[in-house]
């Protein structure tokens, strides 16, 4: 029914199935839109935050789903400045990943403040000592840039592209997408930054404070490099997931090494970098506070020394080593742990940022909090990953997002251009049967 | 036109295109700023003109000045009276939060009668006539019948106008059963009446003294003048006052003051005793004072000597022998020593016997009538109306003996006994109380045995509240006829207790009445109008204020300049040691009286076997214990270790919670002889091992959301216990036992 | 004498009896709503809170201090550079360089609680719920502070409104000066205790110039660099030492630092 619109050369589930496909998302969207009108309307009573969580699951969730973007102005980087052709195969999806990460930011920002009409005063009355004002500034930029990043992309689809303004317009925002990559990494190095700023400024909180250059402390710097180090595993697990459930292979190997090897050099530097910070912080800056390393982390299991660990050690080193490695990007099984625990390793240091910031008490005379997410949280959560995911299919479905998918999955002459036997219910396993491309 | 899906596509991007460059979407972003900011749901309080009214707070018996800051017509604040004798510009936390009772949910709005079974809520507005007549009705008929002397009357306090007026009318009515809310006042007075020959209230000198040794008194915990005694305190933390606290429980005062000796709980007197012993044995006494102004030295010297040296009185109180003995000596050493008690805030009598036996530490060290100490100090006299003239029936009722025994040979220095109340009513098959008064107190609340006194009222025919709030025995009345609260109405307020100086105060209108209540001294005289014949006689003046004006005399000038005046007949006292006993002098003892030392610890309900701890009550000056309901702001400052939810805890030293296997936080059922309650558990380390404490001040049923159905009420595990010299409750705890949930 | 004003308070935690007459006070005067479970401290508004400070010893050693804690109204490391001033993206909350107050600007916040994360007192409140009083309650409300909509964040502030009045009284009268009575805070005023004194730190003539200057002086956290403008005092070391933190082998806390 809308094979017109499907770009040439690759195939498509049926429309019925597809729409089945998106039933699950679009469900789960439904609830996290209903959790989120609830925010809206009845305010943040429906949260647990509190007093002392005034920054919560929500604030985790948009650090982490912005360090994990970081893929796109990364591979943009890579790709447009660097010039790193190896990484076309690739580049479009991580501009998508990014626009979808990004958005669902700025969406969570909506909900999580508590006089959203008003969430314009942070442009209209920025202060621009603050972090959050850099970061709001530089959000939505980037956000322009991906969205211009996309646009070419959504030009592409069959249809669009007949409109000879629509192709030409897509044609010359191709030209001049060096300048957008340009920007965006210019965007990104300074809003990942101001994300590491939002914690490393809390001079209040010994446990988020780091000292570091002119207004910046360290964590700026290790926020943008963790950003620009875990964000491309984070592209390639969503190109492994998309590459498995669609039992397809859509990506060049040689794409996906590339950006493994990068981001396992990239882990490495960092990992050591955030080290050093460690230890300067635990045996310098936090003492001048009157802390203890293991005042940070004693007193309760949630919150105990085997976060620092697991970070550092389980989800730093580890991928790190596996990735720098040759032998273990072209394992498949070591590939999947290493970009799964980077992603993990990223999301669990935003976690400690923003939480455990928090929960550490400050006053001696004041005990730990605890806090669970309601399940308002839980819904606005996971909104944005069943939002990514319903964007991803009709992106896949309608645009080129994978330039080589043709040539790496060569239609048999035998299909019927209206395939009844859809690439959905091929049992082909990945890698199976698919000329490599340098081959 | 045909619109086709080009132009209707060029139509929308052409309309959005031009929306947006308008100033359209400038504007609507301009306005939902201001929406935010002018939600109809938030109020925005209007402003106006400012002014003040002085005036005098009466939710406690502290009564301080205050100063009620107003715009336009609206109370918004009070504020402490600055100059006021009793506070300077001072306020205590229900003080300040005293417009949330004039203007919140508490308040009853119009006369009310039951219309459902007791209790059930369901009323019926009627007309102040109507509420009058069928008082007049009720009160006529029983009298008719010749049975005025069934009808009985609760007040809160039996000083100034109003309660007066109330007592006046009962006598002209018929009917001596007129009882108040008890309070460690009635022992101070006998006390007093005893030791002194003076029935009046103790002042105490606190401004001036040097050391004070409390007994468990709540001296920052509501006892006394709270505002005052907090003035107090923080005077001797500037001028190196000493205040030693006796108490199993380290409670604010506890814990602020420079000693803190937590005592067996129950071994209060004998420890005032084993001090008597030290002092006396090592001579530490003021000789001038013992050999010049006193008599029965002796027979205290024998009682003490004999029976409380300190190595006695250390096994029976669990304190060091030698803190003991320095204890002594430090108090005597003092030039300022005072040595004062009743427990917590002093809503409980307590036990004569120990009453005496602290003050008789303060005559010990002579510190008696002098700058520095404590003396009896004599009502203000200004209510001398005329004589009731009884007519035949209101002479046959007050032949009649009280129900609750007060004034009896038993007792005959005592002049209420409400704890007695419900057990001579539900003693009988009939309720011997045919009718009930209840005015400015809540005794189905404040009285120990609550439930007791509950099934005791409930057998009461007609109940009567004139309550300004729905409290819990105005939730059981037949009737109730709302009085104005203190911020709508014109009042006399006597010395509050333990001044030196004597000060009448008066609490007058900082703003109209609110709703359709009436004033109850108005009220008072009304019935008795309407009654005619000689109880109407009785009732001279035309109003309250005129009675009032009346009253006061030249008085009234004063007051209604300055808020309050200090008695002028007063300023002669300067350490007079003349004594109104029949010796002249301070009777430690008199032989010929018959009055000897003697000294019984009170022993409370409950067997030890069943119940292995103690279970004490905690005043917390964050909640009301009386007749006033904590009003939400202070409800507020309550914290999160005393009241979670709708859980009260209860406070248990960790040594006794390990014994127990209760954690922190945990439920618990606590149960005494009495009742049962299910709290949680707090561990505290400032409490003896063995001991219970729970805070007086919650389990309500009555008043607000914000104060209902939270927590446990002390008064339903607890029933009074009767002290034998006066009949009075001397119910200082109860044995307790703790289990699991 | 024409020095800028430093607003701020010593309160002596030996005459401080915890009674919460502060705490209502500020309720009283600054229109803060109240709701019916107010014992979930996490959720509870009181610009004003008074702690309760144990020293953790077991019986009969134990011993307890309370403690008030107003906004601290930080000036931090350079005048003006409060913790929670700095990180506000909307200028919402401010500090002023004449009278060392930090504001609160409720119609500005829009509600992104980074202040709250920033403050290491706890002195940030969120107003979760919208205000909403009993019926008749309203007509008690100070038409001299605004109440706070829900979904914004409200604090201690010195009860500014009180200085607004008071600097407005003195013009009309032709003086630029405040005395020191001219403007007090509700809080302090109520104190029973007389615990509490408010005043400008840099005015010799103060009570709270002197006072800060007592040997058992101490901020909360002075280790920080927030600067506060509350000092304590107290006789008990154990209490000064629950001041601020310290590592275990750590020697005796310094005295209090004075800044100005
Ligand atoms: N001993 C004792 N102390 C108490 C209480 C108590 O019941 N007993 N109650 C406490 C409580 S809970 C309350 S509610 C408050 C309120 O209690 P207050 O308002 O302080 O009232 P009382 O002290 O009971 O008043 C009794 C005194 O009134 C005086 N009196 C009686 N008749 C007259 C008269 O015609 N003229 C004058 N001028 N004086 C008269 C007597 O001298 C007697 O000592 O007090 C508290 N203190
Ligand atoms: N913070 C603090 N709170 C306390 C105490 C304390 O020490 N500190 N004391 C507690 C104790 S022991 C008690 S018993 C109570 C005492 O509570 P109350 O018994 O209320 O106090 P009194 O001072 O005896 O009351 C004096 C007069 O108040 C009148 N009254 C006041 N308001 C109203 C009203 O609105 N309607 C009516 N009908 N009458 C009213 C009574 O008629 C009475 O004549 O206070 C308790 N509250
Ligand atoms: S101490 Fe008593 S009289 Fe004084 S303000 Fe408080 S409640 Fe009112
Ligand atoms: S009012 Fe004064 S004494 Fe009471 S808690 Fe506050 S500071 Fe302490
Ligand atoms: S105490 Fe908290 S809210 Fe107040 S100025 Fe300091 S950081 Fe800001
Ligand atoms: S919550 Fe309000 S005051 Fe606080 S940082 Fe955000 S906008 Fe500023
Ligand atoms: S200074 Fe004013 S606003 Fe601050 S706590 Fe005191 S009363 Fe409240
Ligand atoms: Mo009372």
């Amino acid at each position: 029914m809308d094979s017109a619109l499907i770009p040439k050369g690759v195939k498509r589930a049926p429309l019925w199935q597809f729409i089945l496909f998106l039933g699950a998302p679009g469900t789960v969207a439904l609830w996290g839109v209903y959790a989120m009108l609830l925010c809206w309307f009845k305010g943040l009573n429906q949260t647990n935050m509190n007093d002392a969580y005034g920054f919560a699951l929500w604030i985790w969730a948009d650090l982490a789903v912005i360090a994990v973007g970081g893929g796109a102005f990364f591979s943009g980087l890579l790709r447009y400045i660097f010039g790193k052709d190896v990484l076309k195969s690739i580049i479009n999806y991580a501009v998508l990943i990014g626009f979808i990460c990004y958005s669902s930011a700025l969406l969570i920002l909506a909900i999580d403040i508590g006089q959203p009409l008003r969430g314009w005063f942070i442009f209209w009355h920025a202060n621009v000592h603050s972090m959050l004002t850099e970061v709001a500034f530089c959000l939505s930029a980037y956000f322009c840039v991906l969205t211009i990043e996309y646009i070419p992309l959504i030009l592409e689809n069959r249809q669009i592209d007949k409109v000879p303004f629509f192709h030409k317009l897509g044609h010359n925002m191709h030209e001049i997408m060096a300048v957008f990559a340009a920007t965006g990494a210019f965007l990104s190095f300074f809003h990942q930054g101001s994300l590491g700023g939002v914690a490393g400024v809390l001079y209040g909180r010994p446990f988020g404070f780091r000292e570091g250059l002119f207004i910046w402390p360290w964590t700026f710097f290790l926020y943008t490099w963790s950003a620009a180090a875990c964000g491309p595993c984070f592209t390639i697990l969503v190109t492994k997931i998309t590459e498995k459930v669609t039992r397809k292979k859509l990506v060049k190997d040689d794409a996906i090494e590339f950006l493994a090897k990068v981001s396992g050099w990239m882990i490495l530097a960092y990992i050591t970098a955030k080290t050093i910070d460690t230890w300067y912080w635990a045996t310098v800056t936090a003492p001048s506070k009157g802390f203890a390393l293991m005042d940070f982390y004693s007193n309760n299991p949630f919150y105990g020394i085997w976060i620092l660990i697991v970070e550092v050690v389980v989800c730093g080193f580890v991928p790190a080593l596996i990735l720098i490695t040759a032998k273990g990007r072209k394992n498949n099984k070591a590939l999947w742990t290493a970009v799964i625990l980077a992603v993990v390793g990223v999301c669990l240091n935003r976690w400690v940022m923003v939480l455990q910031v928090l929960a550490v008490p400050v006053l001696t005379f004041e005990n730990w909090v605890m806090y669970i997410p309601s399940w308002q949280e839980i819904a606005t959560t996971i909104l944005p990953v069943a939002y990514g995911i319903i964007l991803i299919a009709v992106s896949y479905r309608y645009l080129p997002v994978f330039p080589h998918e043709a040539e790496l999955n060569p239609l048999e002459p035998s299909t019927a251009p209206e395939p009844e036997s859809a690439a959905v219910e091929l049992p082909v396993e990945p890698g199976q049967g698919l000329i490599p491309a340098e081959a | 036109m045909k619109i086709g899906r080009r132009s209707f596509l060029s139509f929308l991007i052409g309309g959005a295109a031009g929306t947006a460059l308008s100033p359209m979407p400038l504007k609507l972003t301009d306005d939902s700023a201001i929406w935010t900011q002018m939600w109809p749901w938030t109020p925005v309080p209007e402003d106006g003109e400012i002014s003040h009214v002085n005036s005098t707070c009466t939710l406690c018996p502290g009564h301080c000045g205050i100063t009620v800051c107003k715009i336009n017509d609206r109370a918004i604040k009070i504020e402490g009276m600055k100059g006021h004798p009793v506070n300077d510009g001072g306020i205590c936390l229900l003080g300040v939060s005293g417009l949330q009772l004039l203007y919140g949910p508490t308040r009853v709005q119009t006369p009310l009668k039951r219309v459902g079974a007791r209790g059930s809520g369901r009323w019926e507005k009627i007309s102040w006539e109507a509420a009058v007549s069928e008082v007049v009705k009720q009160l006529g008929d029983l009298r008719a019948e010749g049975k005025s002397h069934s009808v009985g009357l609760i007040t809160g306090s039996d000083r100034g106008t109003v309660p007066q007026l109330f007592a006046r009318f009962m006598t002209a009515y018929g009917s001596n059963n007129v009882m108040r809310t008890p309070s460690m006042r009635d022992s101070y007075e006998l006390t007093l009446q005893r030791m002194h020959g003076t029935r009046a209230l103790p002042g105490f000198d606190f401004e001036n003294a040097d050391f004070i040794l409390s007994f468990g008194s709540g001296i920052i915990d509501g006892w006394g003048s709270p505002v005052r005694m907090f003035k107090a305190f923080s005077g001797w933390r500037s001028n190196h006052g000493k205040v030693v606290q006796i108490e199993p429980r380290l409670s604010r005062t506890a814990a602020k003051s420079d000693r803190w000796i937590p005592v067996k709980p129950g071994t209060e007197g004998v420890l005032a005793l084993g001090l008597a012993h030290v002092i006396i044995k090592e001579a530490l006494y003021s000789s001038d004072f013992i050999d010049n102004y006193s008599v029965g030295f002796e027979d205290l010297q024998r009682l003490v000597l004999d029976k409380y040296s300190p190595d006695n009185v250390a096994a029976i109180t669990a304190i060091d022998q030698k803190d003991i003995v320095t204890l002594a000596r430090d108090f005597a050493a003092a030039s300022k020593p005072l040595a004062i008690c009743g427990r917590g805030r002093g809503s409980v009598s307590g036990s004569l016997d120990e009453f005496m036996a602290v003050h008789a530490l303060n005559a010990l060290v002579g510190n008696i009538n002098k700058k520095g100490g404590v003396r009896a100090v004599s009502e203000i006299d200004y209510i001398n109306w005329p004589e009731v003239q009884m007519d035949a029936v209101a002479a046959a009722g007050m032949q009649h003996e009280r129900l609750d025994g007060a004034g009896s040979k038993n007792h005959p220095d005592t002049r209420s006994l409400l704890n007695r109340l419900p057990a001579a009513i539900s003693s009988k098959e009939e309720s011997s109380l045919q009718a009930l008064l209840v005015t400015g107190a809540n005794p189905l609340y404040t009285m120990p045995g609550s439930t007791a006194v509950k099934k005791a009222m409930a057998g009461i025919p007609f109940v009567v509240s004139f309550s300004s709030y729905m409290d819990e025995t105005a939730q059981n009345a037949d009737l109730i006829l709302p009085n104005h609260t203190y911020l709508e109405r014109f009042e006399d307020v006597p010395t509050p207790f333990g001044l030196q100086q004597p000060v009448t105060s008066l609490a007058r209108p900082a703003v109209e009445p609110q709703f359709n209540t009436q004033h109850v001294g108005d009220v008072v005289i009304r019935i008795a109008k309407a009654l005619g014949g000689s109880i109407a006689g009785a009732f001279p003046w035309e109003g309250y204020q005129t009675c009032l004006k009346e009253t006061l005399g030249n008085k009234w000038e004063t007051l209604m300049t300055k808020g309050f005046r200090l008695d002028d007949n007063d300023r002669a006292f300067a350490g007079q040691m003349t004594f109104d006993t029949p010796s002249g002098k301070f009777e430690f003892a008199n032989k010929e009286t018959g009055r000897m030392p003697q000294f019984s610890p009170i022993k409370i309900e409950g067997d030890e076997k069943l119940y292995p701890l103690v279970l004490v009550p905690y005043d917390s000056f964050r909640l009301a214990g009386g007749y006033i309901g904590t009003p939400p702001f202070a409800v507020k400052t309550v914290e999160d270790t005393v009241l979670k939810g709708k859980d009260v805890f209860v406070e248990l030293n960790p040594e006794t919670a390990r014994a127990l296997r209760l954690r922190e936080g945990q439920h618990a059922i606590l149960s005494t002889p009495r009742g049962q309650a299910k709290v949680k558990v707090h561990w505290f380390d400032g409490i003896r091992p063995g001991v219970v404490a729970l805070p007086r001040g919650l389990g309500h049923t009555a008043y607000d959301k914000y104060l209902a159905e939270k927590g446990v009420n002390f008064n339903e595990l607890i029933g009074p216990v009767e002290d034998p010299g006066t009949g009075c409750d001397a119910a200082w705890g109860i044995m307790a036992k703790l289990s699991k949930a | 004498m024409k020095k800028d004003k430093r607003y701020g308070m010593v309160i002596d935690l030996d005459k401080c009896t915890g009674c919460g007459s502060c705490m209502a006070a500020c309720m009283a005067e600054n229109n803060v709503p109240f709701r019916e479970d107010e014992s979930n401290k996490l959720l509870s508004i009181t610009w004003m809170r008074v702690y309760k400070l144990t020293n953790g010893k077991p019986f009969p050693e134990t011993d307890v201090c309370y403690l008030p804690r107003p906004c601290m109204h930080c000036g931090g490391q350079h005048e003006g550079h409060s913790p929670c001033v700095s990180v506000c993206p909307a200028t919402a909350t401010d500090y002023s360089l004449k009278t060392g107050i930090v504001s609160q600007i409720y119609t500005r916040c829009f509600g992104c609680r980074y202040c709250m994360a920033s403050c290491p007192y706890h002195a940030r409140y969120f107003n979760w719920w919208d205000p909403v009083w009993p019926d008749g309650m309203e007509k008690y409300l100070n038409p001299k502070v605004s109440p706070r909509m829900r979904g914004v964040v409200e604090k201690c502030s010195f009860c500014f409104h009180r200085y607004q009045l008071a600097k407005e009284k003195a013009y009309i009268q032709g003086r630029r000066e405040l005395a020191e009575d001219e403007y007090q805070t509700s809080c302090t005023q109520a104190c029973p205790a007389g615990a509490i004194t408010f005043g400008d730190l840099n005015n010799h003539k103060h009570s709270v110039y002197k006072d800060k200057k007592n040997p058992n002086a101490f901020r909360l956290l002075e280790r920080l660099g927030t600067n506060p403008k509350v000092y304590y005092i107290s006789s008990r070391a154990w209490v000064r030492r629950a001041g601020d933190n310290y590592l275990r082998n750590e020697a005796k806390p310094a005295k209090a630092v004075q800044h100005g």
